[in-house]
């Protein structure tokens, strides 16, 4: 691709649209509510969203413009210089309170056993822009038989909650492309459902629920599980596969709730998919709860110290017997770049090539970002930055295939993460791995690696500790804790600190800042990762960057 | 105000819609003065520009100016005309009567006028109920591909044309042009936000031009006898040509009337040749004069009423689809009111908060005010959900039609309202007490 020509000045024009009074220069190509946004101005809206197509539907966003006598909806008005719009007027004031009394004349308001609340936009909207009272007192719509159904795997509707917005409906045509959901009937009658009863089942579907602004599309798995304002948001990544969706975690105290998609562009824009989302729940299983060390047959539970301690011992005691090529030390992709980073470290202090990660080739998961598909195919979030990290068999040294494949058998074997693929759980291949003398993993769940392990150590689960993730379009992300491992597990790069200390290198104070700032020392194409770009929606990766190949 | 009929002086005629008695009465004339004529698509519309006609749907825009809006660049695509046949307006029946015994007369002109717009494919969309229009239709298209009125090399000469019928599934809204745009490509029948107009972005996002029925037969009698002649016709150069005028209700002679643009209500209502009085002798209470969307007017409104655009306009309605419903002094006018009501709470598309809203709940506290159950506050309940459902409060004029009889009716007979609320019955019909009631 050649470099685009810087365009002329001309080009790089702006619009002045004066908002009551004051004027505001936005780029072309926005709509007003957008351009409001911009100018610190909140035009209140339902139907409209950034991503979806402007359908002018809701009449919430009503505004005055200069010289056009009937009111007029933002979203739908061509925007152009010079543009003079009126937010505050009674007309304004009258119209929004006018159009919250119509969507709220038949919506149940029933707020109190609805999950929406407290994320809802109809709540906020007639809190902000509603009169406090109705003069309606008929009978309420009801949908008989279109309420409290699922009408896919996870969507649950209830249509006496719906306020005709459309979002869910361009959603699965505009996004999706797969356009389940339609308008059925129609004036008051009107109700959002799927075509033929077929089920609402492509493989975002629980974002229909996302877009919903009320809790007419919620999910089966949230329902009822907590009110969202208990929730702590926490910025993360999902762990599902190496697109790496920006999500945010939430969680009341040490259980996960829910993933919910946060907005990046140029990965996965307002989305998620169901498979990503839905790992949340996992996050909450923790069968390790404490380290235990094997004495002969007999498995004994061991403070984390002193089992990591039992490790270097073997490492050491090995190096000296038979040298370091007889170790093997595996990485994960479901591990963050840090962790990667000093396992690498640790194997490159003993002396050892050995080392490996792996990560089984998943269904080929496809995301929009705001300008492209994307597609990631393996099921670990990092096998791109573990492989940056330098997880690949040194000259001449040994891989995992290797190992699997009968062709080598270590005497140590230092597995960083026991959930690394779907051979932690294949007994035969764990058999290979088992041939070594000595098998040590970190875990969080029971799997054959665990049991057959000599020692396991507890360790944090993604939203109990802070990293980074290098996705498959090369962009490294953050993701950040959002509570506490429960003692005594810890973070994997806590883990491979103390080993790393146990064996003479590294530093017990390091925090992941500390190793990131060594990353960006030593990995190629890493040198800009700071915490600064992190923050801001991650960055590229430096240098060319090699698709992760299969393994 | 008589004179010859025009538009409906084939009508009744035996066999009147086959293509051999409309060539015999002359039919085609047009189309052969203008493919033989050496007339180009600019003169035709020059023409119907000239004749001042006006849309014969419903809002009355001049026609050749409508088609003036056509970009002269279309961008390699291709223009479309539609024609408006989904004629669904309360007390509106004249539509049918043209397609079903003059379809010749309006082919005719549905082709001069794609000859205007150099337009190569045109639709009737016509409303679902009608069926044998829609069969009379199709074997008048027939016929004229038959002789070389349709298809390709129309005459000898360089322009081609293809009609194609298309039926529409029972709903109102289907009748407002970006709405009836909608339901031809196949989707859910709910007007389009504008801009973009249909002139420049309307079916398959080409230049669509949408004309009435009425309106194309119309283009025949302009471009056969001349903008001159045509715009003698009416009451003044502004509302000019023959007109169809759909009377019904409490008169002696309903029916289809033509007369010049402009004609007197009172002579609609009374004349000999028109409808010839009220029913029984009854008096004149109100009357509705272009269709369920129009603005009532009173006994007195009609005294000098010209019906036409802007002699209605001036009133404060409108001429709409010149759908002329006339009740007697035996009409409760709540009940009328609840009537409409229902309509436009069951035919609005559902879109826009409003009208979604709006109009089932209008419907509901007429209903309570009809059935004895009113409220002092209702009335003004009723003005204020109304005036909050229009003037750009949707994307388009329904709710501002929906809320028309409503608004009308308590502003003129808001007496009547009032002793709805007040003695829990009708002051006139059959729920009053005042009217003895015969088995």
């Amino acid at each position: 691709m050649s470099t685009p020509a810087p365009p002329p000045a001309a080009e790089k024009k702006t619009l002045t649209i004066v908002f009551d009074g004051k004027p505001i220069e936005v780029p072309p190509g926005i709509n007003l509510i957008e351009a409001a946004k911009l100018a610190g101005i909140e035009i209140p809206h339902f139907c409209f969203h950034p991503r979806l197509s402007v359908v002018g539907q809701c009449r919430m966003c009503l505004v005055e413009i200069e010289g056009i006598p009937k009111i007029q909806a933002a979203c739908t008005t061509p925007i152009k210089d010079g543009l003079a719009v009126k937010t505050t007027t009674e007309k304004v004031r009258q119209s929004r309170a006018a159009n919250m009394e119509f969507l709220l004349i038949n919506h149940p308001l029933d707020c109190p056993i609805c999950d929406q609340a407290g994320e809802c936009k109809l709540q906020d909207n007639a809190f902000g822009y509603g009169e406090q009272r109705s003069r309606y007192d008929e009978r309420k719509r009801q949908y008989a038989g279109y309420d409290r159904t699922m009408i896919g795997p996870h969507v649950v509707a209830d249509m006496t909650r719906c306020i005709q917005c459309t979002r869910c409906i361009r959603f699965c045509e505009e996004i999706a492309g797969t356009g389940e959901l339609t308008f059925l009937d129609r004036g008051g009658r009107t109700l959002v459902w799927t075509h033929d009863g077929k089920p609402l089942a492509n493989d975002w579907s629980a974002c229909a629920a996302d877009v919903c602004p009320v809790g007419a599309l919620t999910t089966k798995e949230f329902r009822f599980r907590r009110r969202v304002w208990e929730l702590k948001k926490t910025p993360s990544v999902c762990p599902g596969c190496n697109i790496g969706c920006n999500i945010s975690i939430e969680n009341r105290d040490s259980v996960v709730y829910r993933f919910l998609p946060r907005l990046n562009p140029a990965v996965n824009d307002y989305w998620l998919c169901d498979y990503g989302r839905f790992l949340s729940e996992s996050l909450n299983a923790r069968d390790v709860s404490k380290a235990t060390v094997r004495h002969a047959s007999e498995v004994r539970d061991a403070v984390v110290p002193a089992a990591v301690e039992r490790i270097a011992s073997e490492i050491r005691s090995t190096i000296e017997t038979e040298g370091p090529s007889a170790i093997f030390f595996l990485g994960s992709a479901h591990l963050s770049n840090e962790e990667n980073f000093l396992l690498r470290k640790i194997a490159d202090h003993v002396g050892c090539g050995n080392r490996d990660v792996v990560v089984d080739r998943s269904r080929v998961r496809r995301m929009k970002s705001k300008t492209e598909w994307i597609e990631g195919d393996h099921a670990g979030a990092n096998y791109a930055g573990a492989r940056d990290m330098g997880l690949s068999p040194g000259p001449g040294a040994h891989g995992l295939a290797d190992v699997l494949e009968g062709k080598w058998t270590p005497q140590v074997v230092v597995a960083a993460d026991a959930s690394f693929a779907a051979a932690a759980d294949d007994p035969e291949k764990v058999g290979r791995l088992r041939s070594a003398r000595f098998l040590a993993v970190a875990a969080r769940t029971e799997n054959a690696l665990t049991r057959a392990a000599d020692v396991v150590l507890p360790a944090a689960s993604l939203a109990q500790k802070e990293g980074s993730f290098t996705n498959v379009q090369g962009r490294v992300q953050w993701f950040q804790r959002a509570f506490l491992a429960p003692p005594p597990a810890r973070a994997h790069w806590d883990l491979l600190l103390l080993l790393g200390v146990a064996l003479g290198w590294g530093d017990r104070t390091w925090t992941p800042a500390d190793i990131r700032g060594r990353i960006r020392e030593e990995v190629e194409g890493y040198d800009e990762v700071t915490e600064e770009e992190l923050a801001g929606g991650g960055l590229m990766r430096k240098g060319l960057f090699v698709s992760t190949g299969a393994v | 105000m008589t004179s010859e009929p025009v538009l409906l002086a084939r009508v009744g005629r035996d066999r009147s819609q086959a293509i051999d008695t409309y060539l015999a009465d002359g039919g085609y004339g047009a189309l052969k003065k203008v493919l033989t004529g050496g007339w180009t698509p600019e003169a035709v519309t020059e023409e119907v520009k000239k004749s001042g006609l006006r849309g014969r749907g419903g809002a009355g825009f001049p026609t050749g100016v409508k088609w003036g809006f056509v970009p002269k660049d279309t961008k390699g695509k291709p223009v479309y005309l539609l024609c408006n046949a989904d004629e669904s307006e309360p007390g509106t029946f004249k539509d049918r009567l043209l397609m079903e015994e003059d379809p010749h007369q309006m082919l005719e002109g549905q082709i001069l006028s794609a000859y205007a717009l150099k337009c190569r494919t045109s639709y009737i969309y016509i409303r679902g109920e009608f069926f044998h229009g829609a069969r009379v239709l199709q074997r008048a298209i027939d016929e004229a591909y038959e002789k070389g009125f349709l298809g390709e090399n129309i005459l000898g000469s360089r322009f081609s044309h293809d009609i194609t019928v298309h039926r529409g599934a029972g709903a109102y809204i289907c009748g407002e042009e970006t709405g009836l745009i909608e339901s031809l490509e196949g989707k859910r029948g709910q007007p389009r936000i504008k801009p973009p107009f249909p002139a420049v972005v309307g079916v398959f996002g080409a230049p669509t031009i949408v004309n009435n029925v009425e309106t194309l037969c119309c283009v025949t009698h302009v471009v056969n006898r001349g903008a001159d002649w045509f715009a003698k016709i009416g009451r003044n150069e502004k509302n000019t040509g023959p007109k169809l005028y759909c009377l019904s209700g409490h008169v002696n002679r309903p029916g289809v009337y033509e007369a010049p643009m402009g004609l007197q209500m009172k002579e609609l209502l009374f004349g000999e040749d028109y409808g010839r009085g009220m029913k029984d002798g009854r008096k004149v209470k109100a009357v509705i004069p272009g269709g369920a969307s129009a603005a009532m007017l009173t006994a007195k409104e009609i005294e000098d009423c010209p019906l036409d655009f802007d002699g209605l306009a001036a009133k404060k309605s409108m001429l709409g689809s010149a759908a002329i419903i006339v009740m007697n002094e035996d009409t409760c006018i709540v009940d009328a009111a609840t009537n409409l009501a229902k309509f436009f709470s069951h035919e609005s598309c559902g879109q826009c908060t409003p009208c979604r809203e709006g109009t089932p709940w209008l419907h509901r506290v007429l209903s309570r005010i009809e059935g004895g159950d009113g409220r002092a506050e209702d009335v003004e309940l009723l003005e204020k959900i109304s005036n909050q459902m229009a003037n750009g409060m949707t994307i388009c004029v329904f709710s501002d039609a929906a809320i028309a009889p409503v608004l009308s009716s308590i502003e003129k007979f808001r007496d009547e309202y009032r002793y709805h609320v007040e003695n829990k019955r009708c002051l006139v019909g059959p729920r009053a007490e005042a009217i003895p009631v015969t088995a």
